[in-house]
């Protein structure tokens, strides 16, 4: 499903280089749910940008359901985003504008798809994270884990195969961390959603079926 | 999308309600006092009665006469050449103006040489300047009167409430009969419906009101007036004498381009043919003919010499330099206001295009609020701009021009108001749209 195959990431500056990514060679399978651990400025955060396409490897190779993306331009690159790859990031980074629904549209927005069917797959993604009740309020009316919730009801409303998750669980407590992780684990077992999970928390990393380990930009385990 | 976005774009107005009444204050004071002018340059120049042949119309508002003469001026150089002095002179010979007279024509000039003009197809003689004082009821009233032939009403077309204008005949026959505008009309009889057939009296003399023309938008001061009277009633004194200069202005109409350049033209070729009584006094004549805005250009602009085009260059220039500042300056303060305005969103921009927004779509999101905020701007302008414009026009601070809105007006001001979203929206959009995503989302507020 996401292959990496020999990837490094330097960041250069007129006096500096630092490399966040040393020769990183990773296979992720379809349907698997893998978890990335490491101590923070490890490089974590960088190999999922680099999955998700939204931050570029200074070498080696991508590919993402049989697809090489090095040659796509920015609109194609853009529309594979959208169409395959969904995100859930540590601050949820919801629009606090938007009601909770129309955050949760806000995928389809970019895809041909009309404002009745955007409404109806955008309840059933509340639906499915039990937020139903709570569509026409606003995210500063929301908890942290509901907030969360809203954000995974947004990865998932395109039906995308791959979800890509920064520390989903890093602003909750561990009650709501729970509630997320059982979540995210309902999805890849029932919808077999492809899920790549940065975290901090041992116990989170241990429920999925794989753990790789960074340090300092390169894998250990 | 559409949706979204106008939902989106109200909701991040109310946002920063500060910066919001900022822009839109900027934006709609601006508006407001381009529609203003629009307005007023609508009132002047557009195509109103009586002048909607303004663009067919050559006037000669004033002639000028000059007494050139050569003058030499004599130059001597010297140096020393084997110890000798040596001079040689040079002797120029230049024409200079020792004076010049500028006025309007005098009757004789238009009279018995400017009837066959080359380009014409219609012409009038006119005199705008006398006034009259009159006492009704232990009051004094002033009446700018207009003399005129029966040709001025073929070329300027009036709007008659009552009554009519007087005809070739009438002119000829310096019949005693005024045409009074809706104004003066109220003022001497205290309404205008029923002055038709009434007397006024003028310079103790009787003149009957015949009729009675519509309030106009200008106050152009050859078709503005209180009263109307037919030419030959003027002071015998003004037309018989034989003088090239006096107090008459003449309008030619054509038909064409080409007809306008030929009555120009024709003009300048006159004033070299015509005799001058008194060439010892004055040994030059110049008729240089105009059109609307070059009158207008010279009269706000008085430059040397009645140079029609050289006014309207400046004129044009200042006017289109003052208008582009004016615009400018605004919207170089929105540009500044919404560099910031779309910074503090660089989270969300993130966001968008990580789910799959692309650059183009951004763009468009970000100058479509931006035009929003414009048109709601204009939309206050607008407001503003008839509140003003009610309390000119009331107040006559213009005098007799009237400043209206129109479907033009309206155009144009919609027009302005999203050129102004789109300029002043598309730079920060612009560099906000090519932002990277990882560095977007880094902002952790949305």
């Amino acid at each position: 499903m996401i292959q990496l195959k020999e990837v490094s990431k330097v960041y250069q500056t007129k006096t500096i280089e630092t490399t966040a990514l040393n020769n990183i060679s990773i296979q992720v399978s379809s349907g698997e749910f893998l978890s990335i651990m490491g101590p923070s400025g490890c490089g974590k955060s960088t190999l999922l940008n680099i999955m998700g396409m939204i931050d570029e490897p200074s070498s080696g190779k991508v590919t993402i359901s049989g697809q090489s993306i090095s040659n796509y331009h920015s609109k194609a690159l853009a529309r594979f985003r959208n169409q395959k790859l969904g995100f859930i990031f540590q601050s949820f980074h919801l629009i606090n504008e938007l009601s909770v629904i129309d955050n949760v549209e806000l995928p389809l927005i970019y895809r041909k798809t009309s404002a009745r069917e955007r409404r109806k797959m955008a309840a059933e993604a509340l639906e499915q994270v039990g937020l139903k009740n709570r569509m026409k309020h606003f995210p500063g009316q929301l908890s942290g884990g509901q907030k969360q919730r809203v954000a995974i009801a947004r990865a998932i409303v395109g039906k995308p195969g791959i979800i890509l998750a920064d520390e989903p669980t890093g602003n909750l407590d561990s009650v709501m961390g729970a509630e997320i992780m059982d979540i995210l684990l309902k999805l890849n077992k029932e919808l077999g959603t492809t899920i790549v999970m940065v975290t901090h928390d041992e116990t989170m990393a241990q429920k999925t079926h794989r753990l790789i380990r960074l340090f300092d930009g390169s894998q250990v385990q | 999308m559409i949706s979204n976005y106008l939902k989106l774009a109200i909701k991040v107005l109310g946002r920063r309600t500060f910066f919001t009444a900022i822009s839109l204050f900027g934006i709609s004071f601006t508006l407001m006092v381009l529609i203003l002018l629009s307005a007023f340059i609508d009132a002047e120049f557009g195509n109103h009665q009586p002048l909607t042949q303004k663009d067919d119309m050559v006037f000669l508002e004033r002639a000028m006469m000059k007494l050139i003469v050569q003058d030499t001026t004599w130059e001597v150089d010297s140096l020393r050449l084997d110890g000798n002095m040596v001079y040689d002179s040079t002797m120029q010979v230049k024409d200079i103006t020792t004076s010049t007279s500028t006025a309007s024509a005098g009757y004789y000039l238009c009279n018995n040489y400017l009837r066959d003009v080359t380009g014409a197809v219609n012409y009038s003689f006119y005199a705008p300047s006398r006034t009259f004082d009159l006492f009704i009821e232990g009051k004094k009233l002033t009446f700018n009167a207009i003399y005129a032939d029966a040709a001025y009403w073929q070329i300027f077309d009036f709007s008659f409430s009552h009554g009519r204008p007087f005809t070739k005949q009438e002119n000829d026959n310096a019949s005693q009969i005024a045409i009074l505008s809706t104004q003066a009309a109220r003022n001497y009889f205290g309404s205008s419906s029923n002055a038709v057939g009434k007397f006024l009296e003028l310079d103790g003399k009787q003149f009957e009101v015949i009729g009675i023309i519509k309030k106009l938008k200008n106050a152009k001061p050859f078709v503005s007036a209180d009263v109307y009277l037919p030419l030959q009633t003027i002071n015998p004194m003004a037309i018989n004498q034989d003088n090239l200069l006096g107090t008459f202005e003449a309008v030619f109409l054509a038909n064409s381009e080409k007809g306008k350049a030929d009555i120009l033209a024709s003009l300048e070729q006159k004033a070299k043919q015509i005799p001058l009584p008194n060439p010892e006094e004055y040994n030059n004549l110049y008729l240089k003919g105009t059109d609307l805005l070059g009158r207008y250009a010279l009269y706000v602009l008085p430059i040397s010499d009645n140079n029609y085009d050289k006014a309207k260059k400046v004129f044009l220039l200042i006017t289109i330099s003052l208008l582009l500042l004016f615009v400018l300056l605004p919207t170089l303060n929105l540009i500044n206001l919404n560099v910031s305005r779309v910074m503090e969103r660089s989270a969300e921009i993130g966001v968008r295009k990580a789910f799959g927004a692309h650059s183009g779509s951004i763009l468009m999101q970000l100058v479509f609020e931006n035009v929003i905020l414009t048109l709601l701007g204009g939309i206050i302008g607008y407001l503003l701009a008839y509140i003003v414009l009610y309390l000119v026009n009331d107040s006559n601070i213009l005098g007799e021009i009237v400043l209206q809105f129109n479907t033009t007006i309206f155009i144009y001001s919609i027009l302005i108001c999203l050129a102004f979203g789109i300029i002043s929206g598309l730079l920060p959009a612009y560099r906000m749209s090519k932002i990277h995503i990882v560095n977007a989302i880094k902002q952790h507020q949305i």
